[in-house]
């Protein structure tokens, strides 16, 4: 075991410092806006010594941000040692984090712009513990060599330990090929064209619109909307058109560079996913932490045959931030879907033969909604009368969905092997293993007991908590087969 | 048609839960006193009144009498050495299976109210999932933990 003491990169000194002067750019902003430019370094001005006081305290707290950079750069230090990946750091409270390579879930590379420039990576440590979706040790910025030597020096220690039993392991890697799946060009576009990122985009700018609702003087906004309204209704709608249209292509050029180049690799039994334009991202995900494997077919992809594959595994987050899903296959052909999963996991049923909601749960898919959906319409008919009876148009709409999703609702059982179709709007097929599965539930109202139907729910483990597949009103039986077979 | 789960949570249990829907119309009542001290003050609709107290009487006949009943006869569960099972709900049935060797850790806890009758409450942790199974008595539910924590080893497995 070499024990020789690495270092990061200087640029990591750079980096930190970088994030944490983003974080005060803020207050920056706030400290200008609020005092309404008010500002001024001349000493006679009334705001001369307000001003510097603020630009003080600013000023010292960026002071900190550039020091605790270069500290952080200069105490860090790591290098392996019995197995393990150790790592120490700080200038008067010194931390220190063993980690034996045989519990490092995955390694994460990351490449900024800065990184991409000097051929350095930052690197992502996770443990199946990893706390607060965090990684358990980030090293900011390395050279791509000594990440190599850290993925050795991992490999080594593992294969050290697991020699004895090392037969089965060669026996799967043989029959695995190493590139799985990469996006073409075109799927690309079809990705970037039909994402729903509309959604997270609008929300983004929403939560940066209520950032600002201190400084911003809506009122005089609002005034002068009104006077905008009074052009008409066709203007606001074409304001909003033209804002869905603009969010939407921020979406598609941020899908396009996200999953520029997306390429899922196996190596020793685990799932390597590279992706990404500008900011390269390469996340390993163990193929013994996966617990479930979903397809979503959004109706639009659907209707072309498209797929998304997601994985939830248990643990690290694989760098994807607020999410522990991680998406395999974010677009590909159905067909090849499967030949593709079949490959990857050859005990798994990949066709199953589904056993669907009886005919008479139908209305239990559609008559829930109008709970809440009759004082919608009746409200809406109401008060806005002649056009608010257009809500009428969501019963038959309500009605069609529910029997599309009744349609879709159904349950197999295939050795050790419970799969799941269900339908929110995307339809989703959840495949799970007994073993992975954490509890098995049936609920069922008055109503459905009236009629002998029963929903089942299946909760598998994800991430830090768990997710739950859901197939609503199947026959009695048929749940109540699930639980006998989930019992032994 | 599957038989339910075989034990009942003790009758005390009903007791507490009758206390818990007195301490909320009490606390309901509060709110409606000041309501109505409000709507006679500022002269507010007269409807305010209506409205108060009959959320006060729904209460006092729904979280003292009928939900605990119901919730009371419909509360099952039985321990078994490969699996727990639970039934409970008001008006939606739900069951559940957890597997033994799915579970993590076994919790008990048990608040004033529930100590004064000497209940506890136990909780069964999975990786995914907590179910608990309330007001049951405390020497019941101490013997449960312990039971389902030597059945949780017995059944070692991965996750």
């Amino acid at each position: 075991m070499s024990k020789e003491i690495n270092r990061l990169h200087p640029i990591s000194a750079i980096i930190t410092s970088a994030k944490a002067l983003k974080s005060l750019i803020f207050p920056l902003v706030v400290i200008i806006f609020s005092n309404g430019f008010h500002i001024s370094f001349n000493f006679h001005s009334d705001n001369f010594w307000r001003t510097t006081f603020l630009f003080g305290i600013w000023g010292v707290g960026a002071l900190l941000a550039l020091v605790s950079g270069i500290v952080k750069w200069r105490t860090f230090v790591y290098w392996f040692e019995d197995g393990e990946l150790r790592v120490k750091y700080g200038l008067f409270v010194k931390k220190k984090r063993y980690i034996p390579f045989d519990r490092i879930q995955s390694l994460n590379y990351n490449e900024g712009i800065f990184h991409r420039l000097l051929g350095l990576v930052k690197v992502q440590v996770e443990t199946a513990g990893s706390k607060d979706r965090k990684p358990e040790v980030e090293l900011t910025a390395i050279r791509k060599a000594a990440a190599d030597v850290i993925e050795q020096e991992m490999r080594r220690a593992k294969n050290q330990v697991t020699e004895p039993m090392n037969d089965e392991q060669s026996e799967i890697e043989e029959v695995l090929v190493p590139t799985i799946y990469h996006m073409s060009i075109r799927d690309l576009f079809i990705l970037a064209i039909t994402s729903g990122g509309i959604g997270v985009v609008l929300s983004g700018i929403a939560a940066i619109v209520s950032q600002f609702s201190d400084i911003i003087p809506y009122e005089e906004i609002f005034n002068e909307l009104a006077v905008f309204a009074k052009f008409g209704a066709l203007l606001v709608a074409l304001a909003v058109i033209v804002s869905l249209i603009v969010a939407w292509f921020v979406s598609f050029v941020i899908t396009l560079i996200n999953y520029y180049e997306y390429t899922v690799r196996i190596e020793d039994e685990k799932l390597i996913i590279t992706k990404g334009l500008i900011e390269k991202k390469r996340i390993t995900l163990p193929l013994n932490r996966i617990q479930a494997i979903r397809i979503v077919e959004n109706p639009v992809r659907q209707l072309f045959g498209f797929a998304t594959v997601v994985v939830e595994s248990a643990g690290g987050n694989g760098g994807e931030g607020n999410d522990k899903k991680i998406t395999l296959f974010p677009l590909i052909q159905t067909q090849e879907c499967l030949e593709t999963l079949e490959q990857l996991f050859p005990d798994i049923n990949w066709r199953p033969e589904f056993i669907n909601s009886p005919k008479r749960a139908r209305p239990f898919f559609y008559r829930i909604d109008f709970v809440w959906l009759i004082p919608i319409i009746g409200a809406c008919s109401y008060f806005f009368y002649p056009y608010g009876l257009l809500s009428l148009l969501f019963i038959p709409l309500t009605i069609v969905i529910g029997i599309w999703q009744h349609k879709t609702a159904g349950y197999m059982i295939d050795g050790k092997q419970l799969t799941m179709k269900y339908r929110v709007f995307s339809r989703i097929t959840l495949f799970m293993e007994k073993k992975r599965i954490q509890s098995i539930g049936t609920t069922q109202t008055y109503f459905q007991k009236r009629k002998n139907v029963m929903t089942v729910k299946a909760t598998v483990m994800s991430g830090m908590t768990g997710m739950t597949g859901n197939v609503p009103s199947l026959e009695q039986q048929d749940a109540e087969t699930i639980l006998s077979w989930y019992e032994h | 048609m599957r038989a339910e789960p075989m034990h009942k949570i003790s009758r005390k249990g009903l007791t507490v839960w009758r206390l818990y829907g007195v301490l909320q119309t009490l606390l309901l009542l509060i709110v409606a006193a000041f309501a109505c001290y409000g709507t006679y003050y500022f002269e507010w609709p007269s409807f305010i009144y209506f409205i108060a107290v009959a959320v006060v009487i729904l209460s006092a006949v729904l979280s003292t009498y009928l939900f605990p009943k119901i919730r009371w006869e419909r509360w099952r569960y039985e321990v078994r050495d490969n699996e727990i099972e639970v039934q409970h709900g008001l008006f939606v049935v739900k069951r559940t299976l957890i597997p033994m060797v799915r579970v993590q850790h076994v919790d008990t806890t048990q608040g004033p109210i529930l100590k004064k009758y000497g209940l506890g409450n136990i909780s069964i942790s999975t990786a995914a999932t907590v179910h608990t199974i309330p007001a049951l008595v405390m020497d019941e539910a101490d013997g449960l933990r312990a039971r389902i924590s030597e059945l949780a080893r017995v059944a070692e497995d991965d996750v």
